[in-house]
């Protein structure tokens, strides 16, 4: 060992730090050189020396003092601290993230899994509509016996993998249903023909004897009815039909004020002058109204029939004393 | 000479200091008494947690130790008590972050000897300052001239003459840089095994060792005047 090697380790075997293989060679180096045996004590000096400046304990006083301002400085953070715990939570719980890939493959997973099956589920609702059940359900029930009246098939659905197929087929079954007038089921039937844009016969048929009904004054106050008419003497195509609507709503004319809306519309809009004629007579309970006036003076004025226009007139000038 | 011979243990100053005083050392040779350390480790935990009483538990067992060092080291009672109430207000906001991948006795110490280490070193940049522009108007200075005269004129008292020696070892002391300084505080006076003061400082073992090395060199050569 030379001299720079062994008092560069002296320090450490002073403060007794010397690797322990060191130590032998060390030992032999100082009992040749007395250069590094005056090393050491000068270095045993100097620690000796140091001690002259001591640790001293800190005094009870110092100590108090020190704890109680942090137990101040501690308290005076609380209204920050559930950041902190916050924060400290988080950090905590960030350094749980070694576990985070399962926890993360796991929710992956899992909702891999869920939203496979309700995709699934959802395509499966999509491809086979309910009523389809329902249809299929009375077929089934009466292939025991009667026949079924097929009119038509309209889908045809395989499920995928499967030997099964979904078929959607209309049925048509006639039915009679004889009653009154008056039966509310009757009625109801009546309605739905009024409203059958196929078949202009039933349309017909159906308008005629409800405006019959409402002009005899048979329990027309409920709306359906009204309205059917109201709408058959605006849009129908028929004359003949748009004459009867006129005459079943003719008893409304004067309380219901739709109906002399509409009846007025007819006076001036309908293109049949038999519509526009019977619509002034309609009108006569409320002649005197001053809407209806300006639509007499006006129809007087400008309808195309020579004959509306005069029978306006006459209606017109039967009511002087008003004007 | 025997290698037992060179192992010198400086009088009193390496005994590790009294009582509460870490029996909780680090892992690195320090005494470790398991059910001490389990009791910290709950504590720690439930401090974490957010116990306050855990907390103070733990801030007894080590305050006074966080004093002692601080108090040598800066020399100021002041200095000692704002370096100990930051130090632990900094434990208290950072326990969360604490993994138990060190003892908890090396993380606190971490933080008392970088709070120590900045105070070193504004004292060094402001002293170096006043050396520049003024040389006696310094407070520190000219209470140190004044004991030297003291010591100058007056007969050799003994008391005096420790006194007069211990200011010399403080201005030694002062010369040296701080992380020399920490070093060689941490090695004679606190007594901790150049390992453990390796992992406070997060340095390594070997430079622990070379900067003791350079400290003693520069003792030596500051106090070699008194000899």
């Amino acid at each position: 060992m030379k001299c720079e090697a062994a008092q560069e380790i002296i320090a450490l075997s002073v403060y007794g730090e010397l690797p322990d293989d060191k130590a032998p060679q060390l030992e032999q180096h100082l009992a040749e050189c007395e250069a590094c045996r005056r090393e050491v004590e000068a270095v045993q000096a100097l620690a000796k020396a140091m001690s002259l400046h001591p640790v001293e304990e800190p005094s009870a006083n110092l100590i108090a003092r020190s704890r109680l301002r942090l137990e101040e400085a501690i308290d005076a953070l609380p209204r920050g601290s559930w950041l902190l715990r916050g924060w400290q939570r988080f950090y905590q719980g960030a350094g749980r993230l070694r576990a985070a890939p399962v926890a993360v493959s796991a929710v992956l997973v899992t909702g891999l899994t869920v939203g496979g099956f309700s995709g699934y589920r959802a395509g499966e609702h999509a491809h086979t509509p309910a009523p389809l059940a329902t249809v299929i359900a009375p077929a089934s029930q009466q292939d025991d016996g009667s026949p079924v009246d097929i009119a038509s098939v309209s889908s045809i659905v395989r499920e995928p993998n499967t030997e099964n197929v979904a078929v959607t087929y209309n049925r048509v079954q006639a039915e009679t249903i004889h009653g009154s007038l008056d039966d509310p089921q009757i009625r109801q039937l009546l309605l739905i023909g009024a409203h059958n844009r196929i078949n202009s016969g039933v349309r017909d048929s159906s308008l005629r004897l409800l405006a019959d009904e409402c002009h005899a004054g048979h329990q027309c106050d409920d709306g359906p009815i009204r309205n059917s008419l109201l709408v058959a003497l605006r849009y129908d195509k028929s004359v003949a039909v748009r004459l009867k609507a006129l005459e079943g709503l003719q008893p409304y004319v004067a309380d219901d004020v739709r109906v002399r809306d509409a009846v007025l519309e007819a006076l001036m809009k309908d293109p049949s002058p038999e519509v526009r004629t019977q619509a002034i007579n309609v009108l006569e309970p409320v002649e005197a109204d001053s809407s209806v006036r300006e639509v007499l003076h006006t129809v007087a004025a400008s309808d195309d029939s020579p004959e509306i226009r005069t029978v306006s007139r006459q209606v017109l000038d039967q009511l002087p004393q008003v004007q | 000479m025997s290698a037992d011979s060179l192992r010198f243990f400086p009088p009193s100053s390496i005994r590790l200091p009294s009582s509460a005083a870490p029996k909780i050392k680090s892992s690195s040779g320090m005494a470790i008494d398991p059910s001490v350390r389990a009791t910290e480790t709950d504590l720690i935990r439930q401090a974490q947690q957010g116990s306050r009483t855990a907390f103070d538990a733990l801030v007894r067992q080590y305050d006074q130790a966080v004093l002692r060092l601080a108090l040598h080291l800066t020399g100021s009672e002041q200095d000692a008590e704002d370096i100990h109430q930051e130090a632990f207000l900094k434990a208290y906001r950072y326990l969360g972050n604490f993994r138990f991948e060190c003892s908890f006795y090396t993380w606190i110490y971490r933080i008392v000897t970088n709070l120590c280490l900045d105070l070193l070193r504004r004292r060094k940049s402001r002293r170096e300052d006043q050396a520049v522009t003024l040389d006696s108007s310094g407070e520190e200075i000219d209470l140190l001239t004044n004991v030297s005269d003291q010591r100058a004129s007056a007969n050799p008292d003994r008391e005096l003459n420790r006194k007069f020696l211990g200011e010399r070892i403080r201005e030694a002391l002062d010369k040296l840089t701080p992380r020399e300084r920490m070093v060689f505080e941490l090695k004679h006076y606190q007594g901790l095994k150049l390992r453990t003061i390796g992992e406070i400082l997060n340095t390594t073992e070997e430079t622990a060792k070379n900067t003791l090395f350079r400290a003693t060199r520069k003792l030596r050569a500051s106090l070699a005047e008194l000899r």
